[in-house]
């Protein structure tokens, strides 16, 4: 897990290669953080194809929901080349100039195999995870899934071992030129936070709130 | 409601999520900070690169860069798809199956033109700036020509496009409603937190008013 991913051509930050971080810990971190992900593939076409989907983490294995893609995975046996995008966005960064804006972000690119989960151990873990990245605990109360249920959901899951990350933090830099203008500059720090929950209308009466939901926040993610 | 502009726009998982009119795709456009923007490298492996956009009007702009070697592609007329998705509630069901999300995604297919022109160069780097946070475009000091050495936008029109959006509580199967499980959706907002000036900021510059205050709701176009 301490072992860096090796960089590769397509993984290597080429634009500000300074902010470009290959340790496993830290790229896990903003994959376990982040609440889905852009699933790309290449079409039958030979086009690029995206989804939006969820994702967990487990080891040095990502799992991702995939059932908007399993047509195009189920006729690649061998395994469906992809690309997962996260992106976490943490506070906007306000130059003086218009060019020298920026956002304090932290992303991470991965590359690899897309295989269909068909194990059913496995799968049973996947939906622990995936249930419990919605909201940290939740995989204790909810109904696992039957038998039906686990042949229904297309899980795909790829290796961690071609990962890049990008981290963006600080203040602007700016040419002295731009320094003296009349502009307000500074970090507008952003994040993530719940609203009061809503119970479903079908309810049934005296059922409480669980307090990963009453206090949730994300793994990770500050107060 | 529009139909799907092609095959390979037309949502076939959850088809009763899918939207295909225009205003719809814009707005997500508008509200999703980021992006992410996909296409075929050479050697047909898939690439996706997060980055920022604005809309003026049907035209997508992309931020892109000109030391990104991925970006080559792009300008080389290379086929694209770009997503935003904004997340808008946690949907929490009885059964680990039927958790969800209440969210809204757009994709976009088509090429990509690098923009070159400057009048056009300048009306783009405007809107992304609004984009990030309306008010400061009428701010911030404008950019100077050997800014665009760096630098590359690219334009997209937004033609083959689809939105996706889910929205209500969770959808269990009646025998799952006696369940002694709390069910229901958790809202999620994006808010500023306490903006801090730059250290070498000039003295006696206040804080712009356009700029949301701690724990305020961050403005989107």
């Amino acid at each position: 897990m301490s072992e860096p991913t090796a960089p590769t051509p397509r993984t290597r930050i080429r634009r500000l290669p300074e902010l470009g971080v290959y340790e496993r810990e830290r790229i896990y971190a903003i994959l376990d953080e982040a609440l889905y992900c852009h699933l790309a593939w290449v079409g039958p076409d030979g086009d690029p194809r995206v989804i939006p989907t969820i994702h967990t983490r487990i080891g040095d294995t990502l799992y991702l929901h995939g059932s908007s893609a399993s047509s195009t995975l189920r006729a690649i046996k061998q395994g469906l080349p992809v690309a997962i995008a996260v992106t976490l966005v943490d506070g906007i960064r306000f130059a003086r100039s218009m060019f020298e804006h920026s956002m304090n972000y932290r992303t991470v690119i991965v590359y690899g195999l897309a295989q269909e989960v068909t194990d059913r151990e496995e799968l049973t873990k996947v939906f622990d995870a995936i249930t419990d990245q919605v909201a940290p605990g939740r995989s204790a109360d909810a109904r696992p899934p039957t038998e039906e249920e686990l042949r229904q959901t297309t899980f795909v899951k790829v290796s961690l071992d071609e990962a890049s990350a990008k981290v963006s933090e600080g203040f602007p830099e700016e040419s002295d030129a731009d320094l003296a203008l009349d502009v307000w500059a500074g970090i507008l720090p952003l994040r993530t936070v719940p609203g009061e929950p809503l119970d479903d209308p079908l309810l049934k009466p005296g059922t409480p709130r669980p307090g990963y939901v009453t206090d949730w926040r994300r793994p990770g993610a500050g107060a | 409601m529009a139909d799907a502009p092609s095959d390979r726009t037309r949502v076939h998982r959850h088809p009763e999520r899918a939207d295909y009119d225009a205003a719809t795709v814009h707005a997500i456009l508008d509200e999703a900070l980021t992006c992410t923007v996909c296409w075929v490298d050479a050697d047909g492996g898939p690439r996706a690169l997060p980055t920022i956009q604005a809309r003026i009007g049907d035209i997508l702009y992309l931020h892109g860069s000109r030391a990104a070697r991925a970006w080559k592609a792009v300008a080389a007329g290379a086929e694209v798809c770009v997503v935003a998705t904004v997340v808008d509630e946690l949907v929490l069901a009885r059964t680990s199956p039927t958790h969800s999300m209440n969210y809204r995604s757009a994709v976009v297919y088509g090429r990509a033109r690098e923009v070159s022109d400057i009048a056009e160069l300048r009306a783009a780097a405007k809107a992304i700036t609004h984009h990030v946070l309306p008010g400061r475009e009428d701010d911030a000091a404008e950019p100077q020509d050997d800014d665009w050495r760096e630098t590359l936008l690219f334009a997209m029109p937004i033609e083959e496009a689809s939105a996706k959006i889910r929205t209500g509580p969770p959808m269990d199967d009646p025998e799952d409603l006696d369940l002694d499980v709390w069910a229901g959706t958790l809202p999620l907002r994006t808010v500023a937190g306490t903006s801090a000036p730059a250290p070498d900021l000039k003295p006696g510059i206040p804080a712009p008013g356009y700029l949301p205050r701690n724990g305020q709701e961050f403005p989107r176009p």
